[in-house]
């Protein structure tokens, strides 16, 4: 990939998008493997935070994600330079989010939004304030920025079985997985509506071999 | 009691209308326009949970805010303490049921668990696909307070002594062949509904989970000197029908419900995990005796062609006289549709055929109508890969890592069976012991009572037959 050239991206086309939201959950799984999601639905202990959108209209469905722009307009509005150009995406460091919306306001494609911070599939408290929920004062939940990174440093959870009782200890350590070979979007659209486009070459990827052109 | 509400639901406020769960259901079930909110045909459907399975359509997280997914589950039946989202396609769940009869200390509470549960039970607790725990479940279920940790594996090994029994006797006989399995509720129903004339064709043994049903309220209840009255007889299955299947009018035995409510793999790891009992890290525990004792043929049930394998590992050896030669029938495993092969049993030459998917079974259905089906048995399994697929079993957040946990969870079904000192029905000594004791000689009169049953049309507009639950209107 010719990082020089320009970042890569995924689109969709809508004609062939039937608004299944399965590129919403495979999002979801692949980023959130730190908070104990595995492969199954019931290792979920917390809201599904896609990072792309299935948008609904009268006429067609599609999901809008990241652009991954060339002079990203959210990373010029970040007050913190939270938001870098990175091996060929545009990354939000969440832990250098200040969760002012900055971004999510510049993006012009709605493609950021601002969600909770969890760690081990709980709310991650804010250090310094509190709110009053519950009739009690509670540490403020972490809100940082979550935007498409093309799958970077994610994993196909997955693995392959572990032995008799089980004495193999689960998701961290289990099995050398996969690198996602397409952002997990790509992957698993059952329609192959998302494709992974280096727009720098005008060659795009996906799953069905097509080639088309961007 | 079960409820009298049909058990796979659309919710109409999720549902995307993309059809993937009319795509992968095998009778037509699912109706509705592309984009609009799909509805359930509760006469055609089979309860088999696939598109269950397959529904990724979730409610979005600022429905709880609202206290709507609260709404949500307790509709589902879902215990208040589950996190996991929740999809347009859905079973409603007994967890709540039997939460409660756990907590009642009037009652003697059993459960037995099917083969396909302890091969992915682990996935619901983070650990690889197909991890094998039949230990730290059986350890689970203990510290839910069941009384009697029992298997239904034991009523896979009955099964193949009555059914094996049963196909000799009809292969002798030349009559009503092929003999098709009924260990799959979705097929039993869906023969009920879509080829009610061949319903003699069906073996008249219960399911395992029916058998192990009717024994805990009987040899069980006398073993442990128990009132069978006081019994709560739960099943853990793969499968969403299963409850279907416990709530059938036929399924009693002197007057009391066999089996009294059945949850799925997905509800047991809520109950697990809702007792707070840290699953993983469990010792491994034995199963109670004797109706938690069994064979490895009992074992691959749990998969497509597994009966077929059990049946002809322990049918070779009634016929014959002799030891099988080879225990691994591997003409049987594979994921085909449809497989079919020839067993030499001294003199006899079985056909057998082995169906998974149920959509691959009206072409065999078809054959027998014409009268030129050339095969004597016939095992049929409602899911694509036989209950390790089972719509009850754990659903996996991404498409494309489903080969691969079906995989894994059929390696583990194997190896289980491999691992087992007594890999044939026959020779489980539980089951020795069950029919000196108890039962006499299979097809006789106590197995006759408590282990065979009948089955009924379900053609559309004929005389307002209960569907199965009782009280219901499927
Ligand atoms: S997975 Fe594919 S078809 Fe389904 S919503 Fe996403 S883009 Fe559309
Ligand atoms: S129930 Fe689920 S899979 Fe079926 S059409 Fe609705 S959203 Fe799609
Ligand atoms: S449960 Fe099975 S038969 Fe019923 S609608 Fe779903 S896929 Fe079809
Ligand atoms: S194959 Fe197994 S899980 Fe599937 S419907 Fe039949 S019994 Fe249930």
């Amino acid at each position: 990939m010719n990082h020089a050239a320009s970042n890569s991206l995924v689109i969709a086309e809508a004609a062939k998008c039937i608004g299944c939201k399965a590129c919403e959950l495979a999002c979801f799984a692949v980023h959130n493997r730190d908070n104990g999601v595995g492969t199954a639905v019931g290792t979920v202990t917390m809201p599904v935070l896609p990072r792309l959108y299935v948008i609904r209209t009268d006429s067609f469905t599609m999901p809008v994600q990241c652009r991954q722009c060339e002079n990203a307009p959210c990373a010029g509005a970040c007050p913190v330079q939270a938001i870098r150009q990175q091996d060929g995406v545009i990354a939000i460091d969440a832990e250098a989010c200040i969760g002012c919306k900055a971004c999510a306001l510049a993006c012009p494609f709605g493609a950021i939004s601002l969600y909770k911070a969890y760690s081990g599939g709980a709310e991650l408290p804010q250090p310094l304030l509190q709110e009053r929920r519950d009739s009690r004062l509670q540490r403020k939940t972490r809100i940082t920025a979550y935007k498409c990174d093309l799958c970077r440093n994610t994993e196909l959870p997955g693995g392959s079985a572990a032995g008799e009782g089980a004495g193999g200890r689960g998701s961290s350590a289990a099995a050398a997985q996969d690198r996602n070979p397409f952002p997990a979007c790509v992957a698993v659209c059952p329609e192959k509506a998302l494709r992974l486009v280096e727009a720098g070459t005008g060659r795009s990827r996906s799953l069905n071999r097509e080639g088309g052109t961007f | 009691m079960p409820s009298s509400e049909p058990i796979i639901h659309i919710d109409s406020e999720l549902c995307t209308g993309c059809r993937r769960c009319a795509a992968v259901c095998p009778v037509d079930a699912i109706t509705g326009e592309p984009g609009e909110p799909q509805t359930v045909d509760a006469h055609r459907c089979v309860i088999c949970g696939q598109c269950v399975q397959i529904c990724t359509a979730y409610a979005p997280d600022h429905l709880e805010a609202s206290d709507g997914l609260k709404a949500k589950r307790l509709q589902r039946g879902q215990l208040p303490s589950v996190r996991e989202p929740l999809f347009a396609a859905y079973s409603t769940g007994q967890a709540l049921e039997v939460k409660r009869a756990l907590a009642d200390s009037a009652l003697f509470k059993v459960v037995q668990c099917a083969p396909a549960i302890r091969v992915s039970l682990a996935e619901e607790f983070g650990l690889p696909l197909g991890t094998l725990t039949p230990g730290k479940m059986a350890a689970a279920l203990r510290r839910l307070k069941f009384d009697r940790i029992y298997d239904t594996n034991f009523g896979a090994d009955v099964t193949i002594m009555e059914e094996g029994t049963e196909l000799i006797g009809r292969v002798l006989s030349g009559e009503r062949l092929p003999m098709f399995t009924s260990c799959c509720p979705a097929w039993v129903k869906h023969a009920e509904t879509a080829a009610p004339e061949l319903l003699d064709h069906l073996s008249s043994c219960k399911s395992p989970m029916q058998m192990v049903g009717a024994l805990v309220k009987t040899y069980g209840a006398k073993q442990d000197g128990v009132d069978p009255a006081k019994i709560y007889s739960v099943a853990v299955m793969p499968c969403t029908c299963k409850e279907f299947e416990c709530s059938r009018e036929e399924m009693e035995v002197d007057g009391l419900r066999e089996v009294d409510v059945v949850i799925t793999t997905r509800e047991l790891a809520h109950l697990i995990k809702d007792a707070g009992i840290d699953f993983v890290n469990l010792p491994d525990e034995p199963f109670d005796s004797p109706l938690g004792l069994y064979s490895g043929a009992g074992s691959i049930f749990g998969v497509t062609g597994g009966v077929m394998e059990a049946a002809i590992r322990t049918g070779y050896e009634l016929v014959t006289h002799e030891t099988i030669p080879n225990l691994q029938l591997d003409f049987v495993r594979g994921e085909e549709g449809l497989r079919t092969a020839t067993v030499q049993l001294g003199e006899l030459e079985l056909k057998v055929a082995v169906v998974a998917g149920l959509k691959y079974v009206s072409a065999v259905l078809n054959q027998v109508k014409a009268g030129h089906c050339p095969y004597h048995f016939i095992e049929v399994m409602g899911c694509p890969e036989g209950c390790v697929s089972g719509g009850g079993q754990p659903k996996l957040l991404l498409e494309t890592l489903r080969k691969t946990a079906y995989q894994a969870r059929k390696s583990s079904v194997y190896r289980h069976d491999s691992h087992q000192q007594v890999r044939k029905s026959h020779e489980n000594p539980a089951i020795i012991k069950l029919y000196k004791d108890f039962l006499g000689e299979p097809l006789g009169h106590v197995p006759h009572h408590l282990l065979h049953t009948t089955y009924q049309s379900r053609e559309k507009n004929v005389s307002p037959i209960s569907a199965g639950r009782k009280g219901g209107k499927l």
